[in-house]
């Protein structure tokens, strides 16, 4: 027992020259209360969470930035880890830009925390709630897809365009002129969807998927969608969920049911099955990008690029 | 400065949690801090439905709360149900970890609602999470605060309950001869666990709690046959484990949870091969062991 009543003074104090060293080293950074100055900077550090947020942003700035994004092809936003070379690229950033409405799950709280020491943006927050769909009871539990609706994430461009247009005032008409230009390429693209969803016979014009992710999709271009699962994808579906979607398989003839790039097929074989077993010949009309972009150098790597690739996905197994 | 803060978190996740681990793996319970990260899910859940918010606060007591009742669980259906002990564990968390499921689909299958988007924290994150006074003075990283608190407290309680931990621990019976309460040192020592893993994952992340919790006190368990040493050598263990680990991470650019994890497995793979008692590399015969 000797050891052990001698050990609460030595641990105590060994504690305590940590916690000081620890406030002396940790405590030297400094809270700036004015809005950063970035004209005395060659070319801004942004750093973006998602491949859409970073396409726009990559868009708007040109090459006034350096953009990078976090989180890559096929990675599910609401999981991420991030590494340390990520926690370095924040701290680096200038600015920081993400989709919020807890899209990026716990890592939004952390976000929250970094704008008290540089601007941090959500593309969300610009938007006001009657633009935002909450399929719930529940205050505050909004839909973070909102990139699906094409007009939607136009205005949401225009927001942060404004946004960055303050922040970086010096080259407020260089960020004007990019986000113009990319809000008629936008618009181009809103008509385009809105056209070939029409060319989807009526009764087929629904969107049957794994996880809920398009509801922005099916109020902004007038198809209806189901999902297998709800947004948590920790639920696992119900056996009366598969049997309902096959009847309503069955009953309306449909086509085609759909993969998404970050949600296991499986599930959706078992539907196929269930609609042969009744007689039914549905197929998986192919893999929709739903919370993540293509690989960076392809098509699909970029928005429009995505959105499209989405699109003749959807028309071509329906039509 | 960051690798610091770093490396003093996980210090402290891996001194609170291996000093808690060494009397769990004593008493045949280590399985207790996986079993709670499952557990939770349920309180989250729960503790949704009541605030409709998915901050840190409410999260946290649903999952504490959960947690203590985990354990109630798990002694419950050990000492009354008569059942082992591993098969209590398994039984109670699988349990919850179902209601939680089951409540999620019933109620907020549109909500983005589990452990890893509301309560479970990132390590890397730590130098990001500061605290600050409405005066604008830094204190630096919460989590440093809170791991550090909470490490203050499990060493006061280690200190200050020794004796009834070791008494209850390794002779019941004859702590129960004497009049020494084991059911009050097992629900103490529980509750601790308990609240001490839930705050863990908050601020580090699940992986690298349940490692602290079992790796480093098994590591020390295969060196010493002596409670001391084996409280001594966790310690030693998981600060090693949490600086070299920091620096594998940095050197592959990975997750530092997974790298502090896989270093602590590695110092006991080491332990396994060369401890002077039973080492695999020393094939000597001996007796079975009493550690105390």
């Amino acid at each position: 027992m000797a050891i052990i009543t001698s050990l609460p003074s030595r641990f105590f104090f060994i504690s305590i020259c940590l916690a000081v060293a620890f406030l002396v080293g940790c405590s030297n950074a400094s809270i700036n209360d004015n809005p950063p100055d970035f004209s005395s900077k060659e070319k801004l550090q942004i750093v973006c969470t998602t491949g859409m947020i970073g396409d726009a942003i990559q868009r708007i700035a040109g090459d006034r930035a350096q953009v990078t994004t976090l989180m890559g092809p096929g990675v599910d936003p609401h999981l991420y880890k991030a590494t340390q070379g990520d926690l370095r690229k924040l701290s680096e950033a200038d600015l920081v830009f993400f989709n919020g409405l807890h899209l990026e799950g716990k890592m939004i709280e952390i976000l929250d925390k970094l704008g008290r020491l540089k601007p941090v943006v959500a593309f969300a927050d610009s938007l006001p709630e009657s633009r935002l769909i909450n399929s719930t009871n529940y205050a505050n539990a909004f839909d973070p897809h909102i990139w699906f609706d094409v007009a939607l994430w136009s205005e949401a461009i225009t927001n942060v365009v404004n946004t960055m247009a303050r922040l970086d005032s010096g080259y407020s008409d260089h960020y004007k002129k990019n986000g113009t230009a990319f809000n008629i390429l936008l618009k181009t693209l809103d008509q385009e969807v809105r056209q070939r969803i029409l060319d989807i016979p009526e009764s087929q014009r629904i969107l049957i998927t794994a996880h809920d992710a398009f509801a922005y999709f099916s109020n902004a271009y007038g198809i209806e969608v189901r999902g297998l699962q709800g947004i948590s994808t920790v639920s696992e579906y119900g056996l009366r969920d598969i049997s309902d979607l096959v009847k309503l398989i069955t009953e309306r003839k449909i086509k085609a049911i759909f993969v998404e790039s970050s949600v296991p097929e499986k599930s959706l074989e078992a539907v196929v099955e269930g609609c042969a077993k009744r007689g039914f010949e549905t197929r998986i009309g192919g893999t929709l990008f739903s919370d993540a972009m293509g690989a960076a150098g392809t098509p699909e790597g970029t928005y429009p690029g995505m959105v499209r690739a989405n699109l003749n996905t959807i028309v071509s197994a329906l039509k | 400065m960051e690798a610091f803060c770093f490396i003093l978190t996980g210090s402290f996740v891996a001194l609170s949690c291996g000093l808690l681990g060494v009397f769990l793996i004593l008493r045949k319970m280590a399985m207790v801090g996986d079993a709670i990260s499952h557990a939770v899910l349920p309180g989250i859940v729960l503790a949704y439905l009541v605030s409709e918010s998915r901050d840190t606060i409410p999260m946290l007591l649903g999952a504490a709360a959960v947690g203590v009742l985990t354990t109630l669980l798990i002694e419950w259906l050990y000492s009354k149900a008569r059942l082992q002990m591993d098969a209590s564990i398994g039984i109670t968390f699988t349990w919850l970890f179902a209601i939680g499921i089951i409540l999620i689909s019933l109620y907020t299958g549109q909500v983005d609602l589990d452990q890893d988007c509301v309560l479970y924290g990132e390590i890397a994150y730590v130098p990001l999470d500061l605290w600050i006074l409405p005066n604008g003075k830094m204190l630096g990283p919460g989590p440093v605060w809170i791991t550090g608190g909470g490490f203050l407290l499990i060493l006061g309680l280690v200190i200050f309950g020794f004796r009834g931990f070791e008494i209850t621990t390794f002779n019941p019976e004859y702590a129960a001869a004497i009049g020494i309460s084991t059911v009050f040192w097992h629900y103490l020592l529980m509750s601790a666990v308990s609240i001490t893993t839930v705050i863990s994952f908050e601020s580090v992340g699940a992986i690298l709690v349940v490692a602290f919790l079992i790796v480093p006190p098994a590591t020390a368990y295969l060196l010493t046959d002596k409670l001391q040493h084996m409280l001594w050598l966790t310690a030693l263990f998981g600060v090693l484990s949490a600086f070299f680990g920091y620096y594998l991470a940095v050197a592959i650019d990975g997750s530092i949870a997974g790298a502090m994890s896989v270093v602590a497995g590695i110092f006991l793979t080491l332990a396994l091969l060369l401890s002077p008692k039973g080492g695999v590399l020393r094939k000597q015969k001996i007796p079975s062991r009493t550690v105390g």
